[in-house]
């Protein structure tokens, strides 16, 4: 895409608002925002500074926005950010992308809890159902759309999400609240926090969930119940005001109902089963950071995740173990960011009935080190940007992603940003490693000749996904350009993208003509029963190419209002198109040309000093997932009776009625179901 | 791109070597801090404030602290009183000013060099190690490149001093 000049000059134009206030005269003297301000000028690891300035295209869901909304887990928290695609399958699984098609596996976003990755390398794909992060200790999530996350990690080509938890010091106290409603037997949480002498302060909780399933299916009556329960426990140590630590744990133990499809016999053709999905996942990580100086900090970080999944057809295991450390500094004109990064991850995929794989991996690796400079070119005007993340990992080798940006502020309330930037995402292993067996091809849809025996003709023939280890790994050049603008009442926050991925792996179809020639002799020769029988050891090959070519552009708009204290609204809008560029015998293996248009509007409402109102309508036009257009709304009334006691009574998907949000079947196995209109009444206490 | 990364590195190397304080760095901690003792301000009862008070006093002996706080706590006020930010010098008269005195690490020489310590009606607080043992009410610290403090409510009543349980609840009470 081309900036165009006028474009440019028209935003130097906008701008009769004149504050002229040294920015730290402005800080917001509220002690809860105090408390929320970092100390250190530098940027903390895998956090952005200030999202005013930052020149990604980034969206901050507030822990106000997360606890007033009512929301129940983290991807419903992510249903009110613009510009995310999130639709729901059923009640427990989720596709979820920004600026590119939501698919269930695979996503190419990047989800951290506090800086550890959940990325999983088989899919490209982050097991949102499993999930767990106790909404009510979230102090932040940090959304950035598009490949904005250099210094956040790879694969993050279409964006990051990093969930922000409370420091243990923030949760001391208990907190307990129980839900219930028209889709939830119940829900409850338990968390009890303190301190330990006088340098640290922990947390324990622990979450029990129990989920109708939907009442309505496509093919199949709804199986997607939940079960699930989790515990976890926080501790952070300050000794000192140059070091800190934290600690942390989640394990969580989920039996997860649900419809899916699958090839098991020689039918070949995919058969639609009931089943449950027990899986447990477990993470721990420990974070070291050291204060060099007001204006130089150092982090240490190391995690390990494990995940181990069960189902009928399907038996997994994924460990991963993460070692990062970063140092971020100023020196004068010039910030630097610089680290290093290890990753080593342990899968285990079992040989079933449908999946089979090939390649031997089980185990990658991957380790680099990233560089960011911004420097100061006029003193508070204008900061230029540059940086490089170059790594290893085992199945494309040494990979390097650069960036340069430019920050203007033409006024202090102001930022026009302009990036170019280049980003990689290495195949899953799903797409290197493993063959699939999919629904079949009928003979008369891949053969150039057909019999007119109605057994030949519709005969459906094996048909395998091969993954193969010729995939490369995709290559994404993302021109994007954003203004911001911030006045005493509003806020008006603009994004526009432009990004062309090379090497994109699509399917290309090998039919094996020659296989086929003894069959047609066989006919020939009248013998129709061993034609058939010979039919039975051909198979049709889907392969996965990396030679397709996709284009995707667009844009988010979001204007905030806040004209008194208690009362904030929002509206947003975002456009993205996705177009591929095939070659002859190819088609996509992940979403297809499309357009898709979100509006958004918000409304947070407190009033009689007690009650509180919180509204988000959302319309999704969009030809990208096989469904209808649909208007949801999500309206939760909160009543803080008490000082310690809170009731609220929560809509969801309210408008909308039953409605279907995901149909790209093609792309899982899991079979969608339509997503309900829900009530939910909800008691919370804190003590 | 190789330049860029010679470049890049070069400069790490001898950056490392010469971190300095950057003056808008310790501006913004003192800032935030400044902050802080304003919602103290706020938050606090002074049970033998005079009624005739014609300003809330705000002091330190740290020149560089008072510098950001006048301009940070400009046209602030505390009970409808506007705040006055005073350099001062540690002796007992020159405190008796004070309805906040802060102690920042550059002058907790002098704050230990002081013979007697209580105050009456003044909060006390500072940003170093044992503060509160050394004689202080409240106490900043880090957490996770964040400030906290701690406090001790029962010291701040020996000096006539009340602090709204709202403030109390954020901070890390400690009864020594």
């Amino acid at each position: 895409m081309k900036l165009s000049p006028a474009l440019l000059y028209l935003f130097m134009l906008i701008s009769p608002w004149v504050v002229a206030e040294e920015s730290l005269s402005d800080l917001d003297l509220d002690l809860d925002s105090l408390m929320a301000m970092d100390v250190q000028v530098t940027s903390a690891m895998k956090r952005t500074q200030s999202a005013f300035e930052t020149a990604s295209s980034i969206y901050v869901l507030t822990k106000e926005q997360i606890t007033r909304s009512g929301v129940t887990s983290v991807p419903e928290a992510l249903k009110m950010v613009p510009g995310l695609a999130v639709r729901q399958l059923d009640n427990n699984q989720w596709a979820i992308s920004s600026r590119g098609v939501a698919s269930r596996f695979s996503s190419k976003l990047l989800v951290m809890i506090d800086g550890q990755s959940l990325y999983t390398p088989e899919f490209a794909a982050v097991y949102w159902e499993t999930l767990n992060v106790p909404l009510y200790d979230i102090e932040r999530i940090e959304i950035i759309r598009g490949q904005g996350g250099l210094l956040w990690g790879s694969n993050a080509t279409n964006g990051v999400i990093n969930i922000i938890t409370k420091n243990s010091i923030d949760t001391r106290g208990l907190y307990a609240d129980v839900s219930s409603g028209s889709q939830l037997n119940v829900d409850t949480n338990l968390r009890y926090g303190g301190d330990i002498g006088n340098n640290g302060s922990f947390r324990v909780y622990g979450h029990v969930k129990d989920g109708q399933t939907s009442d309505k299916g496509i093919k199949m009556a709804p199986a997607d119940f939940t079960e699930q329960q989790s515990a976890g426990v926080r501790f952070d140590f300050t000794p000192n005001d140059q070091w800190s630590g934290l600690i942390q744990g989640d394990i969580t133990q989920s039996t997860l109902g649900q419809n899916f499809n699958g090839v098991v016999d020689s039918s070949n053709r995919n058969i639609s089963f009931t089943g449950s999905l027990d899986r447990t996942d477990a993470r721990i990580m420990a974070r070291l950071e050291n204060r060099i100086s007001p204006s130089a900090n150092q982090m240490l970080q190391t995690s390990w995740l494990k995940q181990s999944g069960e189902q009928t057809y399907i038996q997994e295991e994924f460990e991963s173990f993460d070692l990062d450390y970063q140092i971020n500094f100023l020196y004068q004109d010039l910030q630097f960011d610089w680290g290093l990064n290890y990753r080593y991850n342990a899968i285990s995929f079992a040989q079933s009935t449908f999946i089979q794989s090939g390649g031997g991996f089980d185990n990658l690796q991957q380790y680099g080190t990233l560089a960011q400079a911004q420097y100061n070119v006029i003193a508070d005007k204008l900061d230029f940007i540059v940086g490089v993340k170059v790594d290893h990992n085992d199945l494309t080798g040494w990979e390097s992603q650069p960036l340069a940006r430019l920050v203007w502020k033409p006024q202090n309330n102001q930022v026009v940003w302009l990036s170019v930037s280049k980003s990689v995402l290495v195949p899953s292993l799903l797409m290197f490693n493993d063959n699939y067996i999919i629904d079949g091809q009928r003979v008369e849809e891949v053969s150039p000749i057909t019999t007119g025996i109605p057994e030949i003709d519709r005969y459906y023939i094996r048909t395998y996904l091969n993954g193969n280890n010729k995939v490369k790994s995709e290559k994404s050049v993302s021109y994007e350009m954003g203004y911001r603008l911030s006045d005493t009442t509003w806020a008006l926050d603009l994004s526009v993208y432009h990004t062309d991925t090379d090497n994109v792996a699509v399917i290309e179809i090998d039919p094996n003509i020659d296989q086929f020639i003894p069959v047609f002799t066989m006919l020939q020769a009248g013998q129709i029963d061993a034609a058939v029988q010979a039919l039975t050891t051909t198979s049709i090959n889907f392969n996965l190419v990396s030679n397709a070519g996709l284009t995707t552009e667009g844009g988010d708009v979001v204007l905030s209002w806040q004209p008194v204290d208690n009362f904030t609204a929002e509206v947003g809008y975002s456009y993205n198109t996705f177009n591929y560029d095939l070659v002859d015998n190819t088609f996509p293996a992940i979403g297809y040309d499309s357009t898709s248009r979100q509006l958004f509007t918000k409304a947070d409402i407190h009033f009689f000093e007690q009650h509180n109102i919180f509204a988000s309508l959302r319309v999704e036009n969009s030809d990208a997932y096989r469904t209808d257009n649909y208007t949801a709304l999500d309206i939760t009334w909160n009543w803080a009776f008490q000082p310690n006691w809170a009731f609220a009574i929560m809509g969801k998907n309210l408008f909308a009625g039953t409605h279907l949000e995901y149909g790209n079947h093609g792309e899982t196995y899991t079979q969608s179901t339509f997503i309900d209109e829900s009530v939910t009444f909800k008691i919370t206490a804190k003590f | 791109m190789l330049t860029i990364k010679r470049i890049l590195f070069g400069s790490l190397i001898t950056l490392l070597l010469s971190i300095s304080q950057g003056a808008i760095a310790v501006e913004k901690e003192y800032a935030l801090k400044a902050g802080f003792l304003f919602n103290f301000a706020r938050y606090g009862e002074w049970n033998n404030h005079a009624n005739t008070a014609s300003s809330f006093t705000l002091c330190s002996p740290d020149n560089s602290f008072i510098s950001v706080s006048r301009s940070i706590l400009k046209g602030r006020k505390v009970n409808n009183l506007p705040i006055e930010n005073v350099e001062v010098s540690l002796t007992e008269t020159n405190l008796a000013q004070c309805n906040i005195l802060f102690i920042t690490t550059d002058t907790l020489e002098s704050w230990q060099q002081l013979n007697n310590k209580y105050l009456a009606d003044v909060m006390i607080v500072g940003e170093t190690d044992n503060f509160i043992e050394q004689g202080g009410h409240i106490r900043f610290f880090l957490s996770g490149g964040k400030i906290r403090f701690e406090v001790s409510p029962d010291k701040l009543k020996l000096s006539g001093i009340t602090m709204s349980s709202k403030v109390l609840r954020l901070g890390r009470v400690v009864n020594n």
